[in-house]
């Protein structure tokens, strides 16, 4: 018993991992099974769903080489190979949309990522409970509107027969053209996510603020440690893992920016700015009804995400972090 | 900290922490309005708008910023359906049992995956990040669901959509950011996995552990498409496939069931979606105090020192 | 095809015989005649061998008519009655169901559900009738698709099953699930065999010509009025500015100009693409391909008919003519003409029918009129675009016995009864005394009950011919009889009618970018000289083959 438990200590410190993977291949895989046979089975029920209602009609997406009729089935449908995929990936129209894809999530990621950590921060340091708990419990309700509701409202506001356009005419000003403006439409689109989803983005945060253990900063106070430093020297390593775990995972996201939004807003600033690989993919597979071709795509994505994953999550390790999963 | 200044202290303020600049209290409370604003403000002209009589939204062209006349006539014909009584039963069984069984799915799970070098976890990880990528089809989803005779089955609307990849990974996140020494000692002390989860880990996972049972419980109160594809029995269906059916009220492409002459007043469609908005927020409203109570500071502390 | 076109296509633009006058009375006419009366009709030659052998399918056609007319629709279009009928006639005396075992049937529902079989009176009165319970399960109707998608794809089908025919449009490969999934029902109605059926018998015969995959009958229509939009102007707002409906697109333009005021939040147009395409002669029917008098197949975007009604859009939008929140697809059509924001828009006749509902109580000037017929230089013929000619189809699903089959045939001959029937007033207002009340005329007006358990599914499971009754229309079955009635005449002849198409995937996937292209264009974010280079790559990335193969259809179908 004691062995076990210093093996897994030196395990979990870095600086001697690599003793601990020497040691580790000297423990038979029987006997890894038999000490840790408790965690597997609590793993087991969560991962038996996953295999019945996600993995084994996840194996559907063969159809992706095929030239698939769902009334012919899998079984009855002609092999194509990857003659999909080279449809797919010879069409510049896909191409335009992926960078267009990218080129949002990009974007997204500086001007929405930081927004939900602040405002966890913001409220956490309001100091009358009241405010604080009033504020926690309204800012993410506009989670629950509808993309139509979300952009309905833009449009009543910021649009051309809105309250600003109005208000601007009334002074005999030439209203701004805002919502059917291709070149600003990442901002807005961005402007749309941070007021629609950055309130319940911050929970998770305010979750993970609440775990930093106050006597750090009761002590880095007493070391002379300002409010600067504390929050770069104890809150934003509090907040580290799970900030670098949501990165991540929203790197492996990186070709899924949203559906919704950019289908209600296409016409407005035409598809040269809204296309992103969803729509797309919406358009050439679905409407269509080629369903390889869906299928193709979201293994394309799939695999993109699972790279960007890969990488991502071996920078973290680079730089010390723990990432989604750790290195043993 | 001199005598002048603690007479104006907040009372819930650290005694390590110092007074504010002016200019930072002054560009805090701005930020706070303008958060408060951006978001308490459509939440008004939803609400006004789902009590506004149709002449009201008509004379606005939409959306009611400013409230006229009120009428609580969307309330009225989204409550006297003979069946939401029992779509709200509905939603709120599959709600509770559903959360119940995903908390206690997911933190085992978490759990199970948290410790640095136990066997497999790297694989088993693997298997619930990937479903984070790869998404299955409709028709084999329906295939297994119906041949597991879950078909007309509440279960139907709870086990494909109980593991949540995004929120197990949270989950293991924070346990993996419990102290390490808490579990050497309890492993000192004897203590089995299960017991070491039940009296070490969930204690200091309160905040995350409530907040993942809030992301799941909103999943299961909002979803209607599993209840679309897989609840043909219209007696059973949840309450958002009944609201969205009302949102739907005369938008039939047909126009065949339109409204027949001298019915009551219909209330007017925006203010039917509005009221449904409301309904959706108002369950979060109630639900978000008991997540919050576990927002509070020094959980660790406690835990390590005593 | 050709025969009867010529006499038409001398003395017009080219593009317009098609669609002319001449055209649709010969060849509809001769259609409807050729079926609707034994085959005393011109004797079209024009529809050659495949369609002979699909008009043989044919139901034989014998009208019900249980109350005659107070205004007629002419050419087919749906007749109008003015007032409620007094002598309500029992249609079927025979209790359809004989077996007592439930039937299953899904189709599609927009709004509240009402309660479940077991807890519905109305549900029971009908089911008491039919002699056989039938279980609904009615199922959002803007899901529907995805729902079909995948019971279809599993093989999983109710005994009745309704599809709007908007749905099997993007439902692929779908005359293979018709073949794996469905009875054929060819043998059930075919010729006089329909006759056992009159109330299906009494169901338009271009419906029915609908209903055909791969040679067989394979659906039970539930008909459409045969029209698809139509344009709206508020009349009440129109008087007050002392503005009248366009007659040339000149006058539209002109009429846009006067009216638009973004100070007084009112601007002229909505929903305007269709309108403005119909006004130019733009070919409107499958996907904007049309037969030329030389027997050629053109798309609309290689006509100058469309690269006018284009250039014409342009300015509209340009000059800030359409309402601003149109620009977006949020944009609440009906709302912002209801509250006069916009005073002109394309929506369905299903629109005015609910307008004419619910807002005339809110403001009693209220006045929503269609715009009758015109062209763009108010000489040429207009074209009116029709819509297809069935809202739902009902199929019943394979692998049953033939006595279960001729029951469910027998109810939804029983739900098929026409107007002025004691069995259509059930199915549209329940039990008399508990679900509705009968008003000074006569008309029956639901109470709370009947609001609640009232609900169309019986009607979608067959229908009888569309018509137009106060029911809907209030004061106004005057005013839509007399748009049909002039609109019929130009309704456009679609060459491809009856013939099942199901376009390649590579032509179907090239629809959205080319209209993407096309929007910039309009929106005024591309040049309009764009419009040749959009139409080479067109060409270049599909249209060609898309012309090969509605050619082929054509071709094979001897038209």
């Amino acid at each position: 018993m004691p062995t076990i438990t210093d093996e897994r200590a030196s395990g979990a410190a870095p600086v001697t991992a690599a003793p601990a993977v020497r040691r580790r291949r000297r423990t038979p895989l029987a006997a890894r099974l038999r000490r840790d046979w408790p965690l597997l089975a609590m793993t087991v029920p969560a991962a038996g769903l996953l295999v019945v209602f996600h993995y084994i009609p996840t194996l559907w997406n063969a159809i992706a080489f095929q030239d698939y009729n769902p009334y012919a089935g899998v079984g009855g449908s002609a092999w194509v190979g990857l003659g999909t995929f080279e449809r797919m990936l010879s069409d510049p129209g896909f191409w335009d949309a992926t960078v267009n894809t990218l080129a949002l999530t990009g974007f997204q990621l500086v001007f929405f990522f930081p927004i939900p950590i602040a405002l966890a921060l913001l409220l956490n340091s309001v100091l009358s409970r009241r405010v604080r708990k009033v504020m926690q419990s309204v800012v993410y309700l506009p989670h629950f509107f509808s993309w139509v509701l979300v952009i309905s409202f833009f449009e009543q506001m910021l649009g051309g027969a809105g309250l600003l356009a109005q208000e601007m005419r009334e002074l005999g000003m030439e209203p701004l053209n805002i919502m059917n403006n291709p070149e600003t439409f990442p901002l807005l689109v961005t402007a749309q996510s941070v007021w629609m989803d950055a309130g319940w983005g911050m929970i998770v945060f305010l979750a993970a603020l609440s775990a930093i253990n106050p006597s750090l900063y009761e002590a880095a106070a007493s070391d002379g440690a300002g409010r600067r430093r504390r929050l770069w020297h104890v809150t934003l390593p509090g907040l580290r893992p799970v900030i670098v775990l949501l990165l991540i995972l929203k790197l492996g996201n990186a070709l899924s920016v949203g559906f919704e939004q950019f289908l209600i807003q296409r016409d407005a600033v035409g598809a040269g700015a809204a296309e992103v690989l969803d729509t797309y993919v919406y358009f050439q597979g679905v409407v269509v009804g080629d369903l390889s071709y869906g299928a193709a795509a979201g293994i394309f994505k799939g695999v993109v995400g699972l790279v960007l994953i890969l990488v991502a999550n071996r920078v973290a390790h680079a730089l010390g972090e723990q990432g989604v999963y750790s290195k043993q | 900290m001199t005598t002048a200044t603690i007479k104006r202290r907040h009372p819930e303020r650290p005694v390590w922490e110092e007074e504010p600049s002016p200019v930072g209290k002054g560009l805090k409370g701005i930020a706070l309005t303008g958060i408060a604003l951006a978001v308490v403000f459509p939440m008004w002209v939803v609400l006004v708008t789902s009590l506004s009589p149709e002449r009201v939204i008509n004379e606005s062209g939409g959306l009611v910023v400013i409230p006229g006349e009120l009428s609580l006539r969307a309330y009225e014909q989204i409550l006297s359906g003979g069946t939401v009584t029992r779509a709200v039963l509905v939603s709120t069984g599959v709600t509770l049992v559903g959360t119940v069984f995903s908390v206690v799915l997911s933190v085992l799970a978490a759990y199970g995956l948290s410790r640095r070098g136990s066997v497999l976890h790297r694989p088993l990880l693997f298997v619930f990040l990937l479903t984070f990528l790869f998404g299955p089809g409709l028709v084999p989803s329906y295939l297994m669901v119906t041949g597991l005779g879950l078909k007309d089955s509440y279960w139907a609307l709870i086990l494909p959509s109980a593991i949540n990849a995004f929120n197990l990974v949270v989950l293991r996140a924070f346990f993996m950011a419990i102290p390490q020494e808490l579990f050497d000692s309890a492993r000192i002390d004897g203590a089995g996995e299960v017991r070491i989860l039940t009296r070490i880990v969930l204690p200091l996972s309160k905040a995350v552990t409530a907040v993942v049972a809030l992301f799941y419980a909103v999943g299961y109160w909002n979803a209607f498409f599993n209840a679309v594809l897989y609840i043909d029995d219209n007696s059973m269906s949840p309450l958002q496939v009944l609201l969205r059916g009302m949102v739907l009220q005369g938008t039939n492409p047909t126009g065949f069931a339109g409204p027949t002459p001298g019915t009551a007043v219909v209330a007017p469609n925006l203010a039917i979606k509005m009221a449904v908005v409301m309904l959706a927020v108002v369950p979060a409203l109630l639900v978000f105090p008991f997540v919050q109570r576990h927002f509070t500071k020094g959980v660790i502390t406690g835990a390590v020192k005593g | 095809m050709k025969r009867p076109l010529t006499a038409a296509a001398v003395d017009r633009r080219g593009f317009l015989s098609l669609l002319g006058v001449g055209a649709l009375a010969t060849t509809s006419g001769g259609l409807l005649a050729a079926c609707g009366s034994g085959g005393g009709g011109a004797g079209d030659q024009g529809m050659a061998t495949q369609t002979d052998k699909l008009l043989q399918l044919m139901p034989t056609y014998k009208p019900v008519e249980l109350i005659p007319p107070d205004i007629a629709g002419v050419g087919g279009a749906p007749n109008g009655y003015l007032s409620y009928p007094r002598n309500l006639v029992q249609a079927i005396t025979e209790t359809p169901g004989t077996s007592g075992k439930e039937i299953s049937a899904m189709a599609p529902h927009w709004g509240t559900v009402p309660p479940a079989l077991g807890g519905n009176a109305y549900y029971d009165a009908i089911n008491t009738r039919l002699g056989v319970p039938v279980k609904f399960s009615l199922q959002d109707g803007v899901t529907y698709y995805e729902k079909l998608n995948t019971i279809l794809g599993a093989k999983d089908v109710p005994e009745v099953l309704s599809i709007p025919s908007w749905n099997v449009a993007g439902l692929a490969h779908f005359s293979d699930a018709a073949e794996a999934l469905f009875t054929d029902l060819t043998p059930h109605l075919q010729g006089d065999k329909a006759l056992t059926y009159p109330m299906l018998a009494n169901l338009p015969t271009k419906s029915w010509l609908e209903c055909i995959w791969n040679g067989k009958l394979m659906a039970v229509p539930f008909p459409s009025d045969g029209f698809a939009w139509g344009f709206f102007y508020r009349k009440d707002i129109f008087t007050k500015l002392g503005a009248v409906p366009p007659t040339t697109a000149q006058e539209l333009y002109d009429l846009g100009k006067a009216v638009t005021d973004p100070n007084a939040k009112r601007w002229a147009f909505g929903a305007i693409t269709w309108e403005v395409e119909r006004l130019f002669g733009s070919p409107g029917t499958q996907e904007g391909w049309r037969k030329n008098p030389d027997g050629t197949v053109v798309n609309k975007i290689e006509t100058p008919e469309y690269a006018a009604a284009i250039e014409f859009m342009t300015k509209l939008f340009t000059d800030g003519l359409v309402h601003p929140e149109m620009m977006n697809s949020t944009g609440d059509a009906k709302q912002l003409f209801n509250s006069g924001e916009m005073l002109m828009t394309t929506d369905g006749f299903g629109g005015w029918e609910g307008a004419l509902a619910t807002e005339p109580a809110i403001n009693p000037e209220f006045d929503m009129q269609p715009v009758l017929p015109y062209s763009h230089d108010g000489k040429a013929t207009p074209i009116i675009r029709g819509g297809g000619k069935v809202v739902f189809y009902s199929f019943i699903r394979k692998d049953l016995s033939e006595d279960r089959v001729k029951e469910i045939l027998r109810v939804m001959n029983w739900c098929g009864a026409p107007y002025g029937s004691q069995e259509a007033e059930l199915i549209q207002f329940g039990v008399e005394g508990q679900h509705f009340t009968r008003g000074a005329d006569g008309t029956p007006v639901k109470n709370d009950l009947g609001n609640t358990e009232v609900a169309a599914p019986y009607a979608g499971i067959s229908g009888a011919p569309a018509i137009i009754t106060p029911a809907k229309y209030f004061d106004k079955v005057q005013a839509r009889v007399d748009w049909n009635n002039a609109a019929m005449p130009f309704m456009e002849k679609d060459p491809w009618e009856g013939i099942r198409l199901e376009i390649p995937s590579k032509v179907a996937a090239l629809k959205q970018p080319t209209e993407d292209k096309i929007n910039d264009i309009i929106r005024g974010r591309t040049p309009l000289s764009e419009l040749e280079s959009i139409k080479k790559e067109w060409l270049q990335k599909g249209g060609e083959e898309g012309r090969e193969f509605y050619a082929k259809a054509l071709s094979d179908n001897g038209r």
